[in-house]
């Protein structure tokens, strides 16, 4: 196979591997792209915690200021909080510094509009337009303006947030709370979150100085330290968050991982209760969702993997509540965005409202089994190979809505590019773990042909 | 025509125009591979424009592998100190200096504290224009560090150069411009350490230079009237960079920046042994001066890379240019305009005298500078024609045509900023000055009708 470039340019933003593709030419370049996009104003200007993060941030802001805008430097900040600070601050627009839940050698520039949400496919090509014309609308010498700094973000967002909350029934709960942020983007912002509902909170890696302790991606392997840490202090619940802080999955009280597809069923499942109506989730999402739907008598739209995607279809239908399967909670009342924060203030006003253990709102939801692989493939191979799966399934219920994804009564598979990375992810969803094993070898072993 | 010069004074263009801050991220992962990933001390001027060249230069130094040191708003000088203080490969400080606003430049400074010199300069634009940067790896990321505290070692380190508790004493009252520059913090702390009196004009910071930066006469206007209205025993004028000073009388007459080096060699060459250098378009009141302390004065190609290579190599006493550009050596290795009023602020004290009275001292000679308007293309046929009217004297072509006589001399040169020709002359007598700027300035109008016209 060819080597895969570490670079992607795409609706998701610009994401490369630093000291390879990610250099500081590029970023000041998309910087200046993006100031002449979204105009000469207040930009604001976010980070995670990875060690390239000052790099990266400098170069943003050098390209912003030489079209006029001037960078306003939120620090490091979560991404949902940087998105919902556009709004309220009038900024004409956001750029955070993250690269999500990649491993800590990748960084990426994720690109907002002044309403707070990401620009959506044809604004992103827009933007690359503008980044390979290459003329901007650089400003004299005399006219640059110098940086602002803000440090409200966050304390705003946790406002924002808990007054959509029921925060004395979480108060009287007292729950007691594990945490793992990853040494990441909420290492302060989740902590005082969780205080601020009366939580009990026991909080592993939150020093931004520190290396991420794992990859940053919430899924089961990543959470042992997690599930050892609700364990030792006797915790109700356990929560992990990516380093950017939109993703959330959860471990229940014995310290199991209850694998990220369940955050967002069990948000959807609660909110359906006191506020039914329709629910967008992307196409990869769990058949969780359908259930849950089918008996809150709701309907469920699916749309193509992409936060953008999600927040765009449930502007047009009218969703209170949806997002992505992989632990992406979006609630457009509150912050038209997947927000980790949203996401556990559902979960503790779940628990609180139904004086129910996390294991027993788990519980009350059908299981799957949910298998994710990623395979390595070029993207000019892509094309090819999803034909060759096409007939492998051809006997299903087909959908195109992002790659090729075969739907049975009882179980279904997908096959899709990545937005974020040279792979292609095989996600199979079954009754039982050797139904979807099954699926996935079957098609694995197409894909290896190729 | 884009403005851009790339040369031993670093890469300087106008904002907006040819200097973006991708040039400058370019040029700055070009000197941190010149510096292999060491260590580099960065400091920038008070333009609005150097926040975001800044920035640039940061991340850039910083995806090379650089650790940086950040100085914050200071001095060119005082970026050469840290350099040498912390034991740096190199520096940059972001800053237009002696230009107006609208300009920027990055000075590249090497390990030992001076600007890169014309050897060194060409091997950071091989590095540029091969784009051979490094690119390390997120684990290699250094993270920068603000060191703002450096400043008060570089004010401390120049007090100690001057042995200046002997000034205390005096409690002299010094007329300061500070033009809104980057010499702000650092002057009011070596005044204050040299119990002077302080008369500030133009110390904001955040404020736009209320003037062009360049401490020439016409730029001094301001603070010779406000010198005129307060009593005051000097009056200074420092660039945005703290590299170069004017000088105003008590009473408020500026006088020519050309005064600053005759005036610091004067004292230096009484407590330091060592040569002058200085470059060929400068007054010959400096070879005056030191004749009479018995020494020689080189003269080299204008530009302060040039100047300050010789000067470190031939272990001259003192070096500068007639743009108020002064280096006392070995306590500077770069241009220093703080270090430059300490030494005429501690000789006022030890000779216990005017300043009127270290300025008479100074032999006079008369001097005019003008520039012709010519094409870079037809700059060096106008030369030639210089030689040819002038054949029997020896011409220098170390920079242009220099032509000296007795009494007098003649320097004809293309300017490195711009489109021009620039004529300077000088001599003892004011009439044979006159005289000899008339000639030369209708003889390079002539010549230049003649070879601009096609």
């Amino acid at each position: 196979m060819r080597q895969a470039l570490a670079l992607k340019i795409g609706v998701s933003g610009v994401r490369g591997i630093v000291g390879d593709a990610l250099t500081p030419q590029l970023v000041t370049t998309f910087g200046a792209a993006f100031g002449t996009y979204a105009g000469a104003g207040p930009i604001l200007v976010g980070t995670d915690t990875r060690p390239s993060r000052d790099m990266v941030r400098h170069a943003v802001m050098a390209g912003l200021m030489s079209v006029g805008c001037i960078p306003v430097d939120l620090g490091i900040v979560p991404v949902p909080v940087l998105q919902s600070h556009i709004r309220r601050s009038g900024a004409f627009g956001g750029i955070c510094v993250t690269a999500s839940h990649n491993p800590i050698e990748w960084n990426a520039l994720k690109f907002f509009g002044a309403d707070g949400i990401l620009l959506r496919p044809h604004e992103a090509a827009e933007l690359t337009d503008l980044y390979h014309q290459g003329v901007f609308p650089r400003i004299g010498g005399t006219a640059v303006a110098e940086p602002r700094h803000d440090d409200s973000a966050i304390a705003r967002h946790r406002e924002a947030v808990l007054r959509h909350i029921d925060m004395d029934a979480i108060r009287s709960a007292g729950i007691h709370v594990a945490v793992d942020c990853c040494n990441g983007a909420a290492h302060a912002a989740t902590p005082a979150f969780l205080e601020q509902l009366g939580c009990r909170v026991t909080a592993i890696y939150v020093d931004p100085d520190e290396p991420f302790p794992h990859n940053p991606e919430p899924v089961p392997e990543n959470m042992t330290a997690l599930g050892q840490a609700v364990l030792e202090s006797g915790a109700d619940i356990g929560f992990i968050q990516d380093a950017d802080a939109d993703r959330l999955a959860i471990a229940d009280e014995t310290g199991v991982p209850l694998g990220e597809e369940s955050t967002l069923a069990i948000v959807v499942r609660h909110v359906l209760k006191r506020d039914p109506g329709p629910v967008v989730v992307n196409v990869s999402t769990s058949r969780m969702l359908d259930d849950i739907c089918r008996e809150a008598g709701c309907p469920l739209h699916r749309t193509r993997v992409g936060e953008i995607n999600v927040v765009s279809r449930m502007a047009e239908v009218g969703a209170r509540i949806g997002g992505e399967g992989n632990g992406g909670v979006i609630a457009p009342a509150i912050n038209p965005c997947r927000d980790s924060f949203v996401a556990m203030a559902y979960v503790l006003e779940a628990m609180a409202q139904e004086a129910k253990s996390i294991s027993a709102l788990r519980a009350a939801i059908p299981h799957y089994a949910f298998i994710k692989e990623r395979i390595e493939v070029s993207p000019r191979e892509v094309p090819e190979l999803l034909r060759a799966l096409r007939a492998l399934w051809g006997e299903a219920d087909l959908d195109y809505t992002d790659g090729i994804k075969a739907i049975w009564a009882d179980r279904w598979i997908q096959a899709r590019a990545s937005n974020t990375e040279p792979i292609v992810r095989l996600i199979a969803e079954a009754p039982c773990e050797a139904d979807a094993r099954q699926m996935l070898d079957a098609a694995r072993a197409v894909l290896s042909r190729g | 025509m884009r403005q851009l010069k790339i040369g031993t004074s670093g890469i300087r263009g106008v904002v907006g125009d040819a200097l973006t801050p991708e040039l400058a991220v370019n040029f700055a992962c070009a000197f941190g591979a010149y510096c292999a990933g060491g260590a580099v001390v960065i400091g920038r001027d008070t333009r609005r424009s150097s926040v975001m060249l800044r920035s640039a230069v940061l991340s850039a130094l910083i995806s090379s592998g650089c650790e940086v040191i950040d100085l914050g708003v200071c001095t060119t000088p005082a970026v050469s100190f840290a350099i040498r203080h912390t034991g740096a490969a190199g520096g940059i400080s972001v800053t237009g200096s002696h230009n107006d606003a609208r300009w920027n430049a990055l000075k590249f400074i090497g390990p030992d504290g001076a600007l890169l010199n014309a050897a060194n300069t060409e091997e950071l634009l091989d590095i540029y224009h091969a784009g051979a940067f490094l690119r390390v790896g997120w684990s290699e990321l250094r993270r920068f560090r603000l060191r703002t505290d450096l400043i008060a070692d570089y004010v401390e380190h120049v007090a100690e150069a001057l042995a200046c508790d002997a000034v205390r004493s005096r409690g002299l009252r010094v007329a300061v411009d500070y033009c809104n520059g980057a010499a702000i913090e650092a002057g009011q702390r070596l005044l204050d350490r040299m119990g002077c009196e302080i008369i500030p004009l133009n110390d904001d910071p955040s404020v736009e230079f209320a003037h062009p930066p360049a401490p020439s006469r016409t730029n001094m206007r301001q603070l010779a009237a406000l010198m005129r209205s307060v009593p005051a025993d000097i009056g200074v004028a420092i660039n945005a960079d703290g590299d170069r000073i004017g000088f105003v009388l008590p009473g408020g007459v500026p006088l020519s920046e050309e005064y600053s080096l005759p005036l610091a060699a004067n004292e230096a060459l009484a407590t330091r042994s060592g040569p002058v250098v200085t470059n060929l378009s400068t007054s010959r009141m400096v070879e005056r001066v030191a004749e009479r302390h018995g020494r020689t004065c080189v003269r080299t190609t204008v530009g302060e890379g040039h100047v300050m290579d010789l000067a470190l190599t031939n272990g001259a006493a003192v070096a500068g240019e007639g743009n108020g550009g002064v280096a006392v050596l070995p306590h500077a290795a770069t241009f220093d305009a703080l270090l430059t009023l300490g030494v005429v602020l501690r000789t006022m004290a030890a000779r216990d005298c005017t300043f009127a009275d270290l300025c008479a001292d100074i032999p006079a000679m008369h001097m005019h500078k003008g520039e012709v308007a010519v094409p870079p293309d037809q700059v060096y046929r106008v030369l030639d024609v210089f030689r040819e009217q002038y054949a029997d004297v020896e011409a220098d072509l170390t920079d242009g045509v220099r032509l000296e006589w007795p009494d007098a001399w003649l320097h004809v040169r293309a300017s490195n900023t711009e489109p021009l020709l620039r004529v300077i002359a000088e001599a003892d007598v004011a009439e044979r000055a006159d005289t000899l700027f008339d000639e030369a300035m209708a003889l390079a109008r002539r010549a230049a009708m003649a070879h601009g016209v096609r």
